[in-house]
């Protein structure tokens, strides 16, 4: 059993023959590396507006939109799938625009409810805010995308050439009209980088530790994705007992080249020991040291998979995948073939080739500088040339303001530059706040509750960034930062204590500095007092230490009282 | 004279020093390919790492020579030399720039190390300077854990080792006294007989001691009682290896410890066993002007009853 390749209305298909019921799907060259920040999530709202009017059925049909394809596919009988798929192409040619906003909302809260993996972050700092990094990023274009965004959406990517369509089934059916425009074939965007060195790490938010590595796609990489699974395993859970989760997984980037990320969770307490032991895992592999029977494994369920009939069928999306980005279509023996020869030393070279350029993410405030790990980059190269605006919340922050872009400064640290040309998504709160992400996924806020850019200016900023802005819905009041207002409620509620309790002090060291003052006066005053002869107090060395040390209790706390006054008028 | 140098004792770790000296990597290496014991070959290292200006040759030698040896030499070295630089004051005491210098040097030693455990996971000295480099990095103390877990896998009751996780596990490296003495006990309960792994447990009591200021856990029956069963399991036992290089470590830690229990008795054949080479970081815990003159005035007091 092989897949057949032809083509239907001029659009490129692979057929396996199926005795089960039919699956059939449309898969494009377009995702989320194809959008920009601006524009994030046209493609699942395109997505998600093409299959309205295909809900009613009771056969299964979805859509789902991935970094370089989106896939609209179907299982049922043949007149389901000739009315599903000639109905995603009819909808395609004119999109019920009518449910535009509810899509929007639907789609707004699909991303409420999601919550990124342990992994998502990484492709964020070793991408930035562009190609492969933008699946890491929330829908933010959703709010400014309108009708017309969408045709040309639509016209540029849904065409005839950008498109392949796989069915198993007993034929592909020959009432199918794939009525798509004609267009081009897209390439792959090619990769952006945020990193300057590798191999770089970030520190996570979390206590699990990340990592990923962009290797030449193969039987090769799959495999070491494979092998290293099993020794994380074994090192973190098995032996060392700090781990519950230690997975690896591969994927394909479009390009020719494969990403593995590895992600590692940490038992209470334990994270420090997970990153140890990450690290010596990922040396393990940098010393050539692969186990055979790690390999024989990995090698042994991947034959697994390629056996049983339906192992063609369950190919067949990622065979059009391959198709639309140019890889070469392997059969399964060709595959088969290529996983018996594996050997350790032909997974070595891929190793190296992952470690190189790898990206690790360390639980959260871990260095890992240590290992031989260069930081990612937190701050820009240079300073952003302009005029600066003092922060009225702190006197060490100020806000540049350029011609060609905005800056973030901050004394004793390195800048943080935006030019315009750079910014990848400015949101635009109806208060005047402005929130910009750069290209390199550096972010800068504009306050002008914080920063005293006059209005004149700002405006020139809008105008520069008026392609990148997105709108947002207005912020409640306590969202919108105010110059006095303290950075956190622990903050707050803190410093009265603090202050309270100088007060208390200040005012006792003075009232005990008088009582000093009093009593060595009186003494004094007796001591000079030689009226009475009877009663006269000698001005001996006992009675001159007593006034030393009265005198002297009356200086020292009436210093530590206006101390404790002036600090705490300090902020 | 008394001579506090760890080398004075051993000629051939004398030799040993002076190959490095003279650049002798040869000489250098056989030295190393004759020790069979990781306790023996943890020791010669510890000499080749305090040879000052050594890193040059060492780094070289790195570079070239196959193997891990030379690598892991050279880490050592980087570690000591990082050490001196941030001297044992108290961490409020020293500079910015010194704990700069301090981490550069260990973080290259790290990055050395990880690679030789990688490709020899049975190394001992490697994975004793790898707990080392935790304490000074701050690495975390599930993290030295782990270190002497992965070392123990492969070679069990390395001395140095277990002395580095009492270090780390005490209050000043954020640990506590209960974990330290959690893990001496550990130490002591696994030993085999004759072994250097009692010591780990006298180690914690010096620091205990040493932190409290008075020699109340001397008088604690169960210490007392830990001490002697400690003693007769590692240098009072006939399988005990008295020509190893820690046998003189030993000896000198007993001899303190029953010195400061003022049990003169069981301290007298230590002291004369160590001799004219005793002293050491724990008896400058005892007189913080001078280590060497506290264990001489002992020595002379005890044997002399």
């Amino acid at each position: 059993m092989t897949i057949e390749q032809t083509d239907v209305d001029g659009v490129p298909a692979l057929f396996a023959r199926h005795d089960g019921p039919m699956i059939a799907g449309l898969t494009f060259r377009v995702g989320q590396a194809d959008e920009t920040l601006a524009y994030r999530g046209i493609t699942h709202l395109l997505e998600h507006l093409v299959l309205h009017g295909h809900g009613l059925t009771d056969y299964h049909y979805n859509g789902s939109t991935g970094a370089v394809t989106t896939v609209l596919h179907m299982q049922g009988g043949e007149d389901d799938i000739v009315a599903f798929l000639n109905g995603v192409c009819a909808s395609l040619q004119a999109l019920p625009l009518h449910r535009l906003e509810t899509e929007r909302q639907v789609l707004a809260a699909e991303e409420s409810g999601r919550s990124g993996g342990p992994a998502e972050s990484l492709a964020l700092w070793r991408y930035g805010a562009r190609t492969y990094g933008l699946p890491a990023y929330h829908e933010m274009g959703l709010p400014r995308i309108t009708g017309e965004d969408l045709k040309r959406w639509a016209a540029a990517w849904f065409t005839r050439q950008n498109a392949v369509l796989w069915v198993a089934g007993e034929r592909i059916p020959p009432a199918l009209k794939l009525a798509l425009p004609d267009g081009a074939r897209r390439p792959v965007p090619a990769p952006t980088s945020a990193l300057r060195a590798t191999p770089a790490y970030f520190s996570g938010d979390g206590t699990h530790v990340a990592y990923d590595g962009v290797v030449r796609r193969g039987p090769a990489a799959s495999a070491l994705a494979g092998v290293l699974e099993r020794e994380l395993y074994r090192s973190l859970r098995q032996e060392d007992g700090n781990s519950y989760t230690a997975a690896t997984n591969y994927e394909p980037r479009g390009d020719g080249m494969a990403v593995i990320t590895a992600v590692a969770d940490s038992v209470p307490g334990k994270h420090d020991a997970v990153l140890g032991g990450f690290v010596d895992v990922l040396a393990k592999l940098r010393a050539g040291r692969i186990e055979p029977g790690d390999l024989d494994a990995v090698k042994a369920k991947a034959e697994d998979g390629l056996r049983g009939p339906l192992a063609e069928v369950g190919r067949l999306p990622s065979r059009a995948m391959d198709l639309l980005t140019g890889a070469p279509l392997r059969t399964l023996e060709e595959i088969r073939a290529e996983l018996q020869a594996l050997t350790v030393d032909s997974l070595l070279p891929v190793a190296r080739e992952m470690l190189d350029g790898g990206l690790l993410c360390t639980p959260s405030g871990h260095d890992a500088e240590w290992a031989g790990f260069a930081p990612a980059p937190v701050a820009s190269e240079r300073p952003i040339p302009g005029h600066p605006f003092r922060s009225r919340r702190d006197g060490k922050v100020s806000l540049v303001v350029g011609p060609t872009g905005i800056g973030l400064e901050r004394e004793g640290r390195a800048p943080i530059a935006i030019p315009f040309a750079e910014c990848a998504v400015s949101l635009a709160y109806p208060d005047g706040g402005r929130s910009l992400i750069g290209f390199d996924s550096l972010s800068i806020r504009v306050e002008p509750t914080i920063y005293p850019v006059p209005p004149d200016l700002l405006a020139r900023i809008d105008a520069a960034l008026a392609p990148v802005t997105v709108p947002q819905p207005p912020r409640a009041p306590e969202q919108i930062p105010r110059p006095e207002a303290p950075a956190g409620p622990s903050h707050g509620s803190s410093k009265p204590a603090r202050s309270t309790g100088r007060l208390v002090g200040a005012v006792i060291a003075l009232v005990l500095a008088v009582v000093a003052l009093c009593c060595t006066g009186g003494f004094s005053a007796l001591v000079a007092d030689n009226s009475d002869p009877q009663n006269d107090i000698k001005l001996d060395s006992i009675s001159i230490m007593l006034m030393v040390f009265g005198y002297g209790a009356f200086l020292v706390l009436g210093i530590l009282g206006v101390v404790l006054l002036r600090r705490r008028d300090r902020k | 004279m008394t001579d506090f140098d760890p080398a004075a004792p051993f000629e051939e770790l004398r030799e040993l020093r002076q190959a490095v000296g003279r650049r002798d990597w040869p000489a250098v290496a056989a030295r190393f390919a004759a020790l069979t014991d990781p306790n023996d070959h943890e020791y010669a290292a510890g000499i080749v790492a305090g040879v000052a200006g050594s890193e040059d040759f060492l780094a070289a030698c790195a570079e070239r020579e196959p193997g891990t040896l030379a690598r892991t030499l050279y880490a050592g070295r980087l570690i000591s030399a990082g050490w001196e630089v941030r001297s044992s004051a108290r961490a409020k005491n020293v500079s910015r720039e010194q704990f700069a210098t301090f981490h550069d040097h260990l973080r290259r030693a790290e990055r050395i190390l990880v690679g030789v455990t990688a490709e020899e996971p049975a190394n001992a000295t490697a994975w004793t300077s790898r707990i080392r480099v935790n304490r000074g990095l701050q690495l975390g103390q599930n993290e030295a854990r782990r270190r002497y877990d992965r070392l123990s896998r492969h070679v069990p009751h390395v001395y140095a080792a277990q002395a580095g996780i009492v270090q780390q596990f005490c209050p000043k490296w954020s640990g506590s006294f209960e974990k330290a003495r959690a893990f001496g006990l550990e130490c002591l309960r696994a030993a085999p007989d004759g072994s250097l792994a009692p010591l780990a447990l006298l180690e914690v009591y010096v620091e205990i001691c040493f932190e409290e200021g008075n020699g109340k856990v001397w008088k604690l029956p169960e210490t007392r009682a830990e001490v002697y069963e400690a003693a007769d399991r590692s240098v009072r036992h006939p399988a005990f290896r008295a020509d190893g290089y820690r046998a003189l470590t030993a000896h000198n830690l007993f001899a303190l410890v029953f010195w400061v229990m003022g049990d003169r008795a069981a301290a007298r054949p230590h002291f004369e066993f160590v001799g004219e080479h005793g002293g050491g970081d724990l008896w400058n815990y005892f007189s913080p002007t001078d280590g060497r003159s506290l264990y001489l005035s002992a020595r002379k007091a005890v044997v002399k009853s």
